[in-house]
């Protein structure tokens, strides 16, 4: 093999024309011709195009019946010609429409029609869209990578609105309704049978004068007079409600929102996702991003600020040079001894472990925070000062907020030992970080689902829970939602008013200091802000279920987001010279937040499941879990449904269809390797044929020149 | 430098325009607006033209480091009429789609206009995306050699017009960022 490409190579050294043709040549060929056709049209060529009309001349008339084939597929604006050559065109369509039946000539019409209809929808859309301006005057400035990001806070605003329409519509409009007497609904109270009254003790702590601070303290933490209002899961303590001709099945109704939301979430997210994954699975090369990519399509070409354009002149300079850079390192780490390998693989795994208990005692630290602040709330709290009272409630908030700040710099320094290719360094550290940060809200679900299903004696008998401390527990985990939702707000808008702002107040007056200088002036740095956003969204998700308001205070949360956001970065940043790339961006931001969903979705199938429902509140008193309601509205269906359903779910089922899923997927694995090898046949042949061309150029141009020798 | 005539612009016409292009109204008008400023006084906007360096002084073409090739690839004898910046627009606008921004991003790079890009194209197109003056000779050939082992499938070390939309359809940036935003800058 060796062999016969260096005797490739010494070929194309020899003769200059054997390695670039004459292009004349080459343009003449009938395959470069057929592009040349399809590309434009004939009729560019043919200036004369009064032949073209006149269907009598037979030759014209096939190329008129080649063309009204042409024409049938394409819209005119797809052809690439200048104006006026396109309104000939179409006045040639519009002759040749004479020429068809009456059938054929409506479906043009109407199918044009319907394309113009939706166009004008489509325009009518693009004005509906959110922040439209400012998301492009942001591209404009800073790059399409910092607007995905915009982009990506726009879609969570609109996820969260729907989130909250669904919620909404299922569970507080009835009640809504009811309340208000809109409808003359009633609402409908099974009372609870042989259930021991222990456990539907409910005390709601409701003192005369409420003082300030306490109003304040319980709008920050949802206890006092939040609690019983409809933001939280208490308060929805009915069975159904009666209207005139049906009774609406309310515990069905919030279970069925709960799974709609988590359902139509995953879904969008998929969806969006669609297009990013399909350009990341067409590429089939190792290399995370190509070099076409990057030189053809490199040039933001909306860019016309020129600031802004020199520092992406500099980023692509950058960039450019560190994929060179990191092809060399690939090499050399390719080149590397068994030995060196041998050390370089136990030093990761030594590594690893340490980046494992760094997470551990993070993990301990939330467990320890959360069960102190746990004890301590059952205290009484108004014999504590207003701070401590504030230190205590919001103590695993802030243990959170301060492990995923310490952690990210950990992880940082840990990876240069790691010696890893520069792209993949920077891979590994965000998915470290975005796996601290959202398995801390796991860790404190945990960690309270512990709390309530752990007794000292054997009072759980009772009731399944701790329905002592808890007597409505999943009130209280959603509060601890709440809570984290406002803190994380809080923290957001402290950062930038409090250290953002300032700092550019110091660039901008103090700078004489070389050290400020050094420091110099905020980089509005994605993956963190990225992060920020999905810890947000996660908590929205865990929470919605036990606080059904929460997508409402969510979409408020990320609307004033957005405003100082951008604030933030139109006056205090710089543009970064290390750009991300949109294309990556958006894939990496999805993939995130279904990181996000999918750590959300175990707590709460865990807590339905198994975590019996709380007897004194809420709509699922009368069932042993939430989930029970399922097989109980399954048990009222006709019995033919019933055999169905029991069939599918058996295991009966389950284990043949799981096999075929199995066979199908092997299939299309298989049929892939086939094609990639097809692929890879057809590349090398195209390449031989190429070689023979070239030859065949060659032993051409040279009889052709001993032939003119000849002549002369 | 007066202005043409203030002809608005005929409804027919409008409509024909938003036929032939993927403009909406309102970019067609803000085209004929910023056109109108530019072109010289006396003449119908119909018969008016602009030369390349007032095309190439708009801001949105300004920091382009390819709008001679930009100017040259729309313009008919070196001159832009108002047919002819409603074209480009078109072609740069989002609603485009990628088989005519494939077709025209294939002329614009085509620096020698042979029909196909070569090495040299290449090479001039990485000098002015990087536009500095201190590009070593091993940067150019390593990121030449690169672009070519990629997309160049018969291996002529050039790029033909389908290995090109082959190369650009696997591309993702390429739709995002082939575009340019004519109006209300």
């Amino acid at each position: 093999m060796m062999l016969f490409f260096s005797y490739l190579e010494n070929l194309s050294l020899d003769s200059n024309c054997f390695s670039s043709p004459p292009v004349n040549f080459l343009q003449e060929l009938p395959s470069y011709c057929s592009v040349a056709r399809r590309r434009t049209n004939i009729l560019s060529r043919d200036k004369q195009s009064g032949t073209l009309l006149k269907p009598t001349d037979s030759y014209s008339s096939q190329l008129e019946g080649g063309i009204t084939e042409n024409l049938n597929s394409q819209s005119i604006r797809k052809y690439a010609l200048n104006i006026s050559e396109k309104r000939r065109l179409r006045d040639i369509q519009e002759t040749q429409m004479k020429y068809l039946s009456e059938w054929d000539q409506w479906k043009r019409y109407s199918s044009k029609s319907w394309k113009r209809f939706l166009e004008k929808a489509r325009e009518m859309a693009t004005h509906l869209e959110l922040w439209r301006k400012d998301i492009r005057s942001i591209e404009g400035k800073f790059g399409t990578g910092i607007q995905s990001y915009f982009s990506f806070l726009r879609f969570l605003v609109l996820l969260n609105l729907v989130i909250f329409l669904i919620i909404f519509m299922l569970v507080l409009l009835p009640i809504l309704l009811t309340k208000y007497k809109i409808t003359n609904s009633t609402f409908v109270l099974i009372p609870l049978k042989d259930m021991d009254t222990q456990c539907t003790l409910y005390p709601i702590s409701s003192s005369g004068l409420i003082y300030f601070y306490s109003y304040v303290i319980d709008l920050l933490s949802g206890t006092g007079f939040l609690e019983e209002t409809s933001l939280f899961y208490g308060h929805y303590t009915i069975d159904g409600v009666k209207f005139k001709n049906f009774t609406y099945d309310l515990p069905l109704a919030y279970l069925v929102s709960t799974i709609a939301y988590l359902a139509l979430s995953l879904l969008w997210i998929v969806k969006r996702s669609v297009e990013g994954f399909k350009s990341n699975l067409i590429r089939s090369e190792e290399h995370f991003q190509s070099y076409c990519n990057k030189i053809f399509a490199g040039w933001d070409f909306c860019i016309t600020n020129r600031s802004v354009a020199e520092l992406k002149h500099s980023s692509l300079r950058y960039e450019l040079r560190a994929d060179l850079e990191e092809e060399r390192i690939r090499q050399k780490i390719a080149e590397r001894t068994p030995e060196e390998t041998i050390r370089i693989y136990s030093l990761r795994l030594l590594l690893n472990c340490v980046v494992l208990a760094v997470l551990a005692v993070c993990f301990y630290a939330i467990y320890l925070a959360t069960t102190f602040s746990q004890e301590h709330m059952k205290k009484e709290m108004d014999k504590m000062v207003f701070g401590e009272n504030l230190l205590i409630l919001y103590l695993p908030s802030i243990v959170i907020t301060l492990a995923n700040f310490i952690t990210p710099i950990i992880f940082a320094r840990i990876i240069h030992y790691e010696d890893y290719s520069p792209g993949f360094e920077i891979r590994l550290t965000i998915l470290r970080c975005v796996f601290m940060r959202l398995a801390t809200i796991c860790v404190l679900v945990f960690t309270l689902g512990s709390k309530i299903t752990s007794c000292d004696d054997n009072t759980c008998e009772l009731c399944g829970y701790n329905q002592k401390l808890y007597p409505c527990w999943e009130t209280q985990v959603g509060q601890e939602m709440y809570k984290l939702m406002i803190f994380d707000f809080i923290i957001i808008l402290a950062m930038t008013l409090f250290v953002d702002f300032p700092r550019k107040l110091l660039v901008t007056y103090c700078s004489s200091s070389k050290l400020i200088q050094c420091w110099g002036q905020q980089e509005f740095a994605i993956p963190d802000n990225v992060l920020g956003i999905v810890y947000g969204q996660t908590i929205c998700w865990i929470g919605a279920f036990f606080s059904p308001l929460l997508p409402a205070i969510a979409t408020l949360k990320f609307v004033v987001i957005f405003y100082v956001k951008e604030l933030s970065l139109l006056y205090t940043c710089r543009p970064s010279p290390r750009q991300f790339r949109a294309s990556n961006s958006n894939f990496f931001f999805l993939l995130v937040l279904l990181i996000g969903l999918c750590l959300a979705i175990i707590p709460l199938t865990i807590s339905m499941s198994h975590i019996p429902s709380s007897k004194a509140c809420g709509p699922f008193t009368n069932f042993n879990t939430t989930w029970e309601v399922i097989p109980q509205t399954v048990s009222t269906f006709p019995s033919s449904l019933q055999t169905l359903i029991h069939g599918m779910t058996s295991e009966a089922f389950a284990v043949p269809f799981f096999m075929i899923i199995c066979l199908v997927m092997f299939y299309f694995i298989a049929l892939a390797g086939a094609h990639k090898r097809v692929v890879v046949q057809l590349r090398e042949q195209l390449s031989l044929e190429s070689r023979d061309k070239r030859y065949l150029i060659q032993k051409l141009t040279e009889a052709q020149r001993d032939v003119q020798s000849q002549s002369d | 430098m007066g202005q043409c005539l203030r002809y608005q612009m005929q409804w027919e016409d409008l409509e024909e325009y938003q036929a032939l292009t993927f403009l909406t109204r309102n970019e067609i008008l803000s085209i004929h607006d910023t056109f109108l400023k530019l072109c010289p006084s006396g003449k119908h906007y119909k018969e008016a033209t602009l030369t390349m360096d007032q095309v190439s002084s708009l801001p949105a073409l300004r920091v382009n480091p390819f709008r001679d090739r930009i100017c040259r690839v729309f313009s008919h004898n070196n001159v832009f009429s108002f047919e002819d910046v409603l074209g480009m627009a078109s072609v740069f606008s989002e609603q485009a789609c990628p088989s005519l921004k494939i077709e025209y991003a294939f002329r614009i790079y085509d620096f020698n206009e042979n029909g196909f890009i070569d090495e040299e194209d290449l090479q001039k197109i990485v000098l002015r995306l990087l536009n500095s003056d201190d590009v070593s000779e091993d940067l150019l050939m390593d990121l030449t050699n690169h672009v070519l082992s990629e997309s160049d499938l018969d291996k002529d070390n050039m790029l033909s017009f389908s290995e090109f939309e082959h190369a650009m359809a696997k591309s993702p940036d390429f739709m995002n960022s082939f575009r340019i935003h004519f109006w209300g800058c």
